[in-house]
Formats: structure tokens, C-alpha cells, sequence
């Protein structure tokens, strides 16, 4: 039995689709493709290529690790739909990752991951070994509990300007973040990857209420 | 000699998560299961399916779904010949999320993948439960489509005509909704309707005055607002009776142009056929069913109405759809897209959703 099984990495969560393939700490390919759609299209056949051009295949793999987002809905649910029918095919573990945590991989802490999430609102999560969970806020609520801290990702200009934080750059590209949280974890049971949405679904209960009933 | 095929299906285009495994060969069909996850309830303070919401339920349900599907049947993977997927027409979000587990099961099994229109599932059912021959007719009425079709081939349909707005079971969704009863509305409605006098009220037959077979729904749920409206001006609010009467009228009316339309189907189209076969959540209706019956047997057409579990959204018709199209020479790449607009009959003019993106269904 070989001792490490490689692990494939993938995320569809914004405007790409980005892949790692690792075995230990040796990357065996990686890819980062631009695009604003077509992921659902491209996404497979692009994993294809890369265990062809390691000359090695699907059930060669002893891991997935999938980005879960926070990001672009539809993205997200495109890798994670993947990975959890990639598992359940193989028998080996998916393993989502956040994007905030895939930011945050490999940079000093503590460090707060600010990602942009339109509408004047931003991804935040602090590493600062506290524990603290993800959440969704404007940039200034978000900057108040920031001050001095090192910043990173979209958003991590717009907060700076802010809070006087130092802009830090990603350590390394976020499919092979993924890889590396991912493989760290393989060790232990790991729930299926599910999407990290942080905002909710528009939807609206109806605006006309039904009429009363007179002899109820 | 038939050796067989064994298909895994799966569907997730509207607000059901459904997994199966069907097992064709040798002029036997077997559903070995059928798995049918609802989201009635995550849906029900809205009036109607969300799809957002409907999209994140069946990213976290497919899986699921498909290892209860092989577990029922008793298979593992290495025993299965082929993944079929509804990869549209539907809610985008959802059919995206089915075919990209689709993908990852049949890449990671090593399997072939077919990409199956989900109103071809609908419209082979028939085949599936009663081993019908070619050509037949067929309506297809749910909550999302209405529309005839003369099926030729497994992948020869020809749209006769079709709603040019609402899909009945949306209208039934609406009229409960507007009456303040449960989601899904057709049960709701249906059941209100028994008690009502279904001559009250003077609802319109929407394009009963036009030859052909297409069908309108929306002027009919706007005269039952109108009514409603009427009453609630009147006296501050519905009876019992007054609701059940709404529901009866609007059901009558339902029934009267779709057993009109069927009828003018059948005359116009129907040489040659083996039979009048309807799919979909509305022909669970025993009302319309009946009328539809009785439009068969008028014309001496054979009927077909598969049970209800096969008439609603379930993936045991997607699994059979595929094996037609596996018979037939075949399957897709791990490229295949996800199609919220996929006409079944792509000579035909477009009836709904006829702009820029094409025809819807």
C-alpha cells in the first residue's frame, strides 16, 4: 500500500476554476482557469487533464478537498455537488474548505480574512487561534473590530483604508490552499463538504394574505 | 440477445431530490428503487418553489439520495451500467447540482453518462409502465409544463400544442395559495373541491374558441382573484362554502379545456396511435383523469395513466429515459451542460419564453 494516496483540490466558488493535485507536500499539477461561466462545463474534463498529465487516475486519488465558499452560489454548488458524487463513487473522504480559511493558509497570524461580497458587504472571519466564526457584514462594521490587525483577501484594501491595517497578499494560490487544509485533515472523519453560503436566499413570504374565513 | 442494462438515475430540476435504479432488458423493465426526497416544507411559507432555496436543498440531498437509491436496490456501483441525469429543462440551480453529481459519480465509477430532458422522462413513462409501442399520444401536465405530444420515438417527439402561459398545476398552486390552503395545491384543491357546486361561479374556458391544441391558464386564475376579490368586498371575507365552490368551478373549468383540447389531440393526431398516455402531477387529479378517460374511450384510444409515484417528478423515469437513449447509440461527456430551456420538439415554434434565450420547454 502506498503511504500517501494524492489528493485532489478543486474550486469553482468565483470567476474560475482552479485545481491543485498534491501527493504529501509535492504538487503534481496545478490550474487556475478565468472564467465567468462554463464552470459546470469545464470543471471536469479540466480535473481529467491533470490526472492524465500526472499519469494518474480518478481511483488513484486518496482525498478530495473542495472550496465551499463563501462565494458565488450557483460556483460553489458546482465543486461541492462534484466532490460529494466523486466521493461516494470512490469511497474516499471530500473535504470542504472554506475560502476564508484557504486565504488565510500559510500567512502569519493573526490575520483577518475580509473578502467582497457585494452589496456593500463583506466575508469576514479573524484567525487569531480564537476560534472565531465567519460572518457576513458591511466593510465598516466589519473594519470597527479590526483595528491593527493584518488584513487579506478582496475586500482587504477597502478595509485598510479603514482600520490602518497592513494589506498582506495571499501566501499561495487557493486551490492548492485547499489541498493543504484539506490534507491535514484527512486523517479524521470529516462531514461531507456542504456550502458556506453566510447569506441567505432572497426570498419574500407572499405579500397578499389569504382571506379570512368566516365561519372557521 | 438483450444482455440487460442497469441505470442509475437522478433528478433535481424542480423541488423534488429523487434517485433510482432501473433494470431493462430482454422486454422486462424493474424499478429495483425509487427515492423521492420532497421539499414541501422549506417551500411552504413562500407560496411556491424558491429556487435558491430549492438549489442549496438538493446540493446537500443528492448524494444522499443516491446511496439510499443503490442501497434499496441492493446494488453497489460495479453493478450499475450507465448514470442518467436530468440535465434540464428546470430550475437552473438544481439541474446544475444533479449533473454535477451525475459527473462526479460517473467519473469516479468509471461509468458512461447520459444527459436526459426531463420532459422525455415524463413523456416515456408510459413506456416504462406499460411497455407501450410507438407512436402515442401523450399529455403532459404538471406544475411547470402543459403540453401534447405525439411520441414517435425515443427521441421523436412532436409538440402538438401547449400552454402559451401558466402550467395547470401552477394555477393549482395559485388558486390554493389565494384561498389561503396548503401547498401543493392540487391535493388541497381537489379535496375543497368535492364539497363545492361547481356551477357558482362562471369561469372562463381559456382558448376553447380557437382551433388547436394549445392552452391558456392565466386569465382563469385572474377571474378566480376577480371572485374571490368580489366576495371578500361583500362580506369581509370567504365561507366554507364560498372556498369549496372557488375550488370546485376552478378545478371544472381546468378539466373542461383540457379534456376539450385532448379530445381535439386525439381527432387531429391521433392516426396511427396506440394510445392517450398523460404524465405529470396533475393527472393525479381524479377529476381530470376521469374527463381524460372518458376522452379516450370516446375515441377508442387505449388510456394510460401511470401510477402517481411515476406521474410526479421521480427519477425512476429519468433512468428509464436514459436506457432509451443508451439503446439508442447515446451518451454524453463529463462537458455536458445543465439546460434550464431544452424544448423536446425543437422544430416547433416556441410557445413560452420565446426571446433572446430561446425556447423554454
Amino acid at each position: 500500500m502506498r503511504h500517501e494516496a494524492p489528493i485532489l483540490a478543486f474550486d469553482t466558488s468565483a470567476a474560475h476554476c482552479a485545481a491543485a493535485l498534491f501527493r504529501g507536500d509535492a504538487s503534481l499539477a496545478q490550474r487556475q482557469e478565468a472564467m465567468t461561466t462554463g464552470q459546470a462545463e469545464r470543471l471536469m474534463p479540466m480535473l481529467e487533464e491533470m490526472l492524465a498529465g500526472a499519469g494518474l487516475g480518478w481511483r488513484d486519488l486518496g482525498a478530495i478537498g473542495v472550496g465551499v465558499g463563501p462565494g458565488n452560489f450557483t460556483g460553489v454548488r458546482i465543486s461541492v455537488a462534484a466532490a460529494r458524487g466523486l466521493a461516494l463513487a470512490l469511497g474516499v473522504p471530500a473535504i470542504g474548505v472554506t475560502r476564508l480559511e484557504a486565504l488565510a493558509e500559510g500567512l502569519a497570524r493573526p490575520v483577518a480574512v475580509i473578502e467582497d461580497a457585494r452589496r456593500g458587504e463583506v466575508y469576514l472571519q479573524v484567525f487569531d487561534g480564537g476560534g472565531a466564526a465567519p460572518r457576513l457584514a458591511t466593510l465598516e462594521a466589519a473594519a470597527a473590530g479590526l483595528s491593527g490587525l493584518p488584513l487579506t483577501g478582496s475586500a482587504a484594501d477597502a478595509a485598510a483604508a479603514l482600520t490602518g491595517g497592513a494589506v498582506l497578499a495571499p501566501a499561495m494560490p487557493l486551490a492548492e490552499a485547499i489541498a493543504r487544509i484539506a490534507a491535514r485533515r484527512a486523517g479524521a472523519p470529516q462531514p461531507r463538504p456542504a456550502p458556506l453560503y453566510l447569506r441567505a436566499a432572497d426570498a419574500a413570504p407572499p405579500a397578499d394574505p389569504p382571506p379570512r374565513l368566516l365561519d372557521a | 440477445m438483450d444482455q440487460g442494462l442497469t441505470v442509475l438515475g437522478i433528478e433535481s430540476s424542480c423541488d423534488d431530490t429523487a434517485a433510482a435504479v432501473v433494470r431493462a432488458g430482454d422486454g422486462e423493465r424493474q424499478i429495483l428503487s425509487s427515492v423521492v426526497a420532497g421539499q414541501t416544507d422549506l417551500h411552504a411559507a413562500f407560496g411556491g418553489v424558491v429556487p435558491e432555496l430549492a438549489a442549496r436543498a438538493h446540493a446537500e440531498k443528492l448524494d444522499l439520495c443516491v446511496e439510499a437509491a443503490l442501497d434499496r436496490a441492493g446494488l453497489g456501483l460495479d453493478r450499475i451500467d450507465a448514470v442518467a441525469v436530468t440535465a434540464g429543462p428546470g430550475l437552473i440551480g438544481g439541474v446544475m447540482a444533479g449533473v454535477m453529481c451525475a459527473k462526479g459519480i460517473a467519473a469516479g465509477a468509471g461509468l458512461p453518462l447520459v444527459g436526459v430532458n426531463h420532459l422525455a422522462g415524463h413523456a416515456l413513462t408510459p413506456r416504462l409502465t406499460d411497455g407501450l409501442a410507438f407512436p402515442y399520444l401523450m399529455l403532459l401536465v404538471s406544475g411547470g409544463h402543459c403540453q401534447f405530444l405525439r411520441v414517435e420515438g425515443a427521441e421523436t417527439f412532436h409538440r402538438l400544442g401547449g400552454t402559451i402561459d401558466d402550467a395547470p398545476g401552477e394555477a393549482f398552486d395559485k388558486t390554493a395559495k389565494l384561498l389561503g390552503l396548503p401547498q401543493p395545491g392540487g391535493p388541497a384543491v381537489e379535496a375543497e373541491a368535492k364539497a363545492g357546486d361547481p356551477a357558482r361561479f362562471a369561469f372562463p374556458r381559456p382558448l376553447l374558441d380557437r382551433p388547436g391544441c394549445d392552452l391558456s391558464f392565466s386569465g382563469l386564475k385572474t377571474a378566480l382573484v376577480r371572485a374571490r376579490d368580489a366576495l371578500v368586498a361583500e362580506k369581509g371575507g370567504l365561507t366554507r362554502a364560498d372556498r369549496a365552490d372557488l375550488c370546485a368551478g376552478f378545478q371544472a373549468a381546468v378539466t373542461d379545456v383540457l379534456a376539450e383540447k385532448s379530445r381535439r389531440a386525439l381527432r387531429d393526431h391521433g392516426a396511427g396511435a396506440k394510445a392517450f398516455a398523460v404524465a405529470g402531477g396533475v393527472a393525479a387529479n381524479s377529476t381530470i383523469r376521469a374527463a381524460l378517460e372518458g376522452v379516450a374511450q370516446a375515441a377508442g384510444l387505449r388510456f394510460v395513466a401511470p401510477p402517481l409515484s411515476l406521474c410526479t417528478d421521480n427519477a425512476a423515469m429519468i433512468a428509464w429515459a436514459g436506457i432509451e437513449r443508451l439503446r439508442a447509440g447515446h451518451h454524453d461527456g463529463l462537458d455536458l451542460a445543465a439546460r434550464p430551456r431544452w424544448p423536446l420538439d425543437t422544430a416547433r415554434p416556441a410557445l413560452i419564453g420565446s426571446g433572446r434565450k430561446g425556447a423554454k420547454a
